[in-house]
């Protein structure tokens, strides 16, 4: 009965795979097609461009900014949805909302919050006498303003994951832990996050490849919109809008397909980070 | 109740009446035809029109942004599939898709030769595919260039606010950065320009050459003394601050238009609807529009091209011959503001005579279509798409005060020769 998930995966998984590699060892132009095979010569060149060192940087820190937080505080959005609540599943709903909403929707009207001359964040920046801030202009602002778009859309997504694991944690455990005297606080350190580990783990994992491949938000927070490059000095593009701006830009689909093996083989590295700081989570005895 | 064969025979007779009745005779019953625009065309009436006056075909009138029409056309053509029977292409993506030329159809097979004299050598010349003569695709408008300015702002300023003595301000560009500074501190809410960006395009368009020789394509991007002059001039600009730093076409310009932040912008003819729109009701009559400084230019046109995956190429080919008559070229500029390419409609007494009541009734046809027949082509080398970025991002950075300007020259250069190599 697992035939059919191999054959899927096949087809939609190694296949894709296999052909991305394919054509990274050619020079090969998005519209015209093959014109050569040229061995690793498209992956000496990335190793050698300071733009797509540049664009890793932006998306290692990019995910640092929006992994953390949004781990976080989907673990408390999580722990508050676990009490007894009166309209539980209004609650439930209310937190998934922004990750229902389409991503290319949010992404443009953050842009425009974060506006420089009439955006509505700089616009509360200045009630409280902040002079306005060129969001876009410098790497950390336009960092942290799609880290924000990030965190908004995953946070409640994350929570109620992390509820459901929080629900089959078996209430004497919880007893034990208050008769010997635990505060909530305790409890939930002590209790709560071992028993959840493998859902947590799972969680960061996912949430690491998904900043790995983060493409949309940055790339319609620039005003240029998709032609744009990350800001005048590629400050927040990430890997994948370093990819489109060659494949799709530029028609270099050989050198898109090389990137795009190289951000699978970090990915992969990084996933095996991810289990091994995240196994140091203390587990269940 | 029907016996068993009766019901069999009344199912046979139903199928071969439903099957008969698909199967009507081809003839002109009911071609959908495609055509892909990006911006504004002005097509949607005169789409109208042809499907009126010939009946049994249907046209789909699709229209997306600039950007994302063109990287669609990549796509489709990637693909293989899905392309528009006719598809608009900007003169600034010709280079890059004329290496692809083979994914076009050769208008020549439809006779395009014939209407070669409709327009002046140097547009035909870029719709072609190669030096031999393979028609890629027949020309649509121009875009002339003008400066619009808001004369309440310049009469704010202590400038004149007429036409006439407006373009005599700036002969020359290096008289307009003078009136800029003229400008600057006296209106607190406007900047003068718009982005260092769209001076640095007018200034640069208005030369032959830009990075490549139209001779042989060779990279001339470090010593052209017209690049250099373009890029000094909008970088002073910029750093001075005298611009309000927004990208035409974005949503940041749209609500720049609205709220009035600057008060001039170097406007093709058809960036005039688009301000319009932008700029809503109640900005009507404070806009006015002056010849550019340096004496005319050209900013955009388009070309009207045929993917080889069409399969009503015969009947695309007439829809885009239409189109592309001298008479509806003339529609074209008396309805949307879109400047003909062709003589014979720039030339028409109804182009000369159009004026716009939203730009305080400048006569719009005067000022670009005059112009019309002095304006000579710029050079577009093949790696245009390459190099082109790279000098308009350096830019940016002279004006976000990141870089200072020959810093900034610098590093484009040394980055263009990259990208062109």
């Amino acid at each position: 009965m697992v035939m059919p998930f191999f054959a899927l995966f096949a087809l939609f998984g190694l296949f894709p795979m296999l052909y991305t590699l394919w054509v990274s060892l050619h020079d090969w132009q998005l519209i015209n097609g093959d014109e050569g095979f040229v061995g690793l010569d498209n992956y000496f060149a990335l190793f050698g461009d300071a733009k797509f060192y540049n664009a890793l940087g932006n998306t290692l820190t990019l995910l640092l900014l929006a992994t953390m937080p949004q781990i976080v505080l989907a673990l408390g959005i999580a722990a508050l949805l676990d009490r007894p609540l009166r309209a539980k599943t209004f609650w439930r709903s209310a937190v998934l909302l922004p990750n229902v909403v389409s991503v290319a929707a949010v992404a443009l009207v953050f842009g425009q919050l974060f506006g420089r001359d009439f955006g509505v964040i700089n616009w509360l920046l200045g009630l409280v006498g902040v002079p306005p801030l060129d969001w876009h202009a410098q790497g950390w602002s336009a960092q942290a303003a799609i880290a924000l778009i990030v965190v908004w859309r995953w946070a409640g997504y994350n929570a109620l994951l992390y509820l459901a694991a929080m629900q089959s944690v078996p209430a004497e455990l919880y007893e034990a832990a208050e008769l010997d005297g635990a505060s909530r606080l305790r409890q939930f350190y002590s209790v709560t996050l071992p028993s959840i580990r493998p859902t947590i783990l799972f969680t960061v994992v996912v949430s690491a490849i998904g900043g790995m491949q983060l493409f949309v938000e940055p790339q319609l927070f620039d005003t240029n919109g998709v032609a744009g490059i990350g800001g005048d000095d590629r400050q927040f593009q990430t890997i994948v809008m370093y990819l489109y701006e060659k494949g799709f830009g530029q028609f270099d689909a050989g050198y898109a397909a090389a990137i795009a093996w190289v951000v699978f083989l970090v990915c992969a590295v990084l996933a095996a980070a991810c289990v091994v700081v995240a196994r140091r989570i203390p587990g269940r005895v | 109740m029907i016996s068993g064969l009766r019901k069999r025979v009344l199912a046979v007779v139903v199928l071969a009446s439903v099957v008969g009745a698909g199967c009507a005779p081809a003839a002109d019953e009911g071609i959908e035809l495609s055509i892909a625009t990006f911006g504004e065309f002005g097509y949607s009436s005169l789409l109208k029109e042809y499907e009126a006056a010939h009946p049994g075909i249907r046209i789909q009138n699709r229209v997306a942004d600039f950007e994302t029409h063109h990287k669609g056309i990549a796509t489709q053509l990637a693909a293989g599939r899905g392309a528009a029977d006719i598809v608009a292409i900007e003169e600034q993506y010709m280079p890059q898709f004329r290496q692809s030329a083979d994914k076009f159809v050769d208008l020549n097979d439809f006779g395009a030769a014939n209407l070669r004299d409709r327009w002046p050598r140097w547009k035909w010349e870029q719709g072609l595919a190669n030096s031999s003569g393979t028609v890629m695709g027949l020309g649509t408008d121009m875009g002339g260039l003008a400066m619009c300015f808001r004369k309440d702002y310049f009469a704010q300023a202590g400038l004149p606010t007429e036409r006439a003595a407006v373009a005599a301000l700036w002969p020359t560009w290096e008289d307009y950065a003078k009136i800029g500074d003229l400008f600057s501190g006296k209106v607190p809410s406007a900047k003068f320009a718009d982005s260092a960006g769209g001076v640095y395009t007018a200034i640069l368009n208005q030369s032959p050459e830009n990075f490549f020789s139209a001779k042989d394509d060779s990279f001339i991007a470090d010593r052209n003394p017209a690049l250099r002059r373009a890029f000094t001039i909008a970088g002073q600009i910029g750093a001075k601050g005298q611009t309000a730093r927004v990208t035409p076409f974005t949503q940041p310009w749209n609500v720049a238009i609205k709220q009035g932040s600057f008060a001039t912008i170097a406007c093709p003819a058809w960036m005039l609807t688009q301000i319009q729109e932008a700029g809503g009701p109640e900005n009507a009559g404070k806009w006015d529009v002056a010849a550019v400084p340096g004496g005319g230019g050209n900013n955009g046109g388009s070309f009207l091209t045929m993917p080889t995956q069409s399969k009503h190429q015969r009947e695309a080919y007439d829809l885009a011959k239409w189109l592309t008559e001298p008479a509806q070229e003339v529609r074209l500029f008396t309805e949307s503001n879109i400047l003909p390419s062709e003589p014979a409609a720039y030339g028409a007494p109804e182009v000369l005579g159009k004026t716009d009541p939203y730009f305080s009734g400048a006569p719009i046809g005067r000022i670009y279509a005059a112009s019309a027949d002095s304006l000579k082509p710029n050079y577009r080398g093949l790696k245009d798409a390459k190099v082109r970025p790279t000098f308009g991002t350096a830019l940016g950075r002279v004006e976000s005060g990141k870089q200072a300007l020959d810093a900034a020259w610098d590093q484009a250069v040394t980055e263009a020769r990259a990208a062109a190599s």
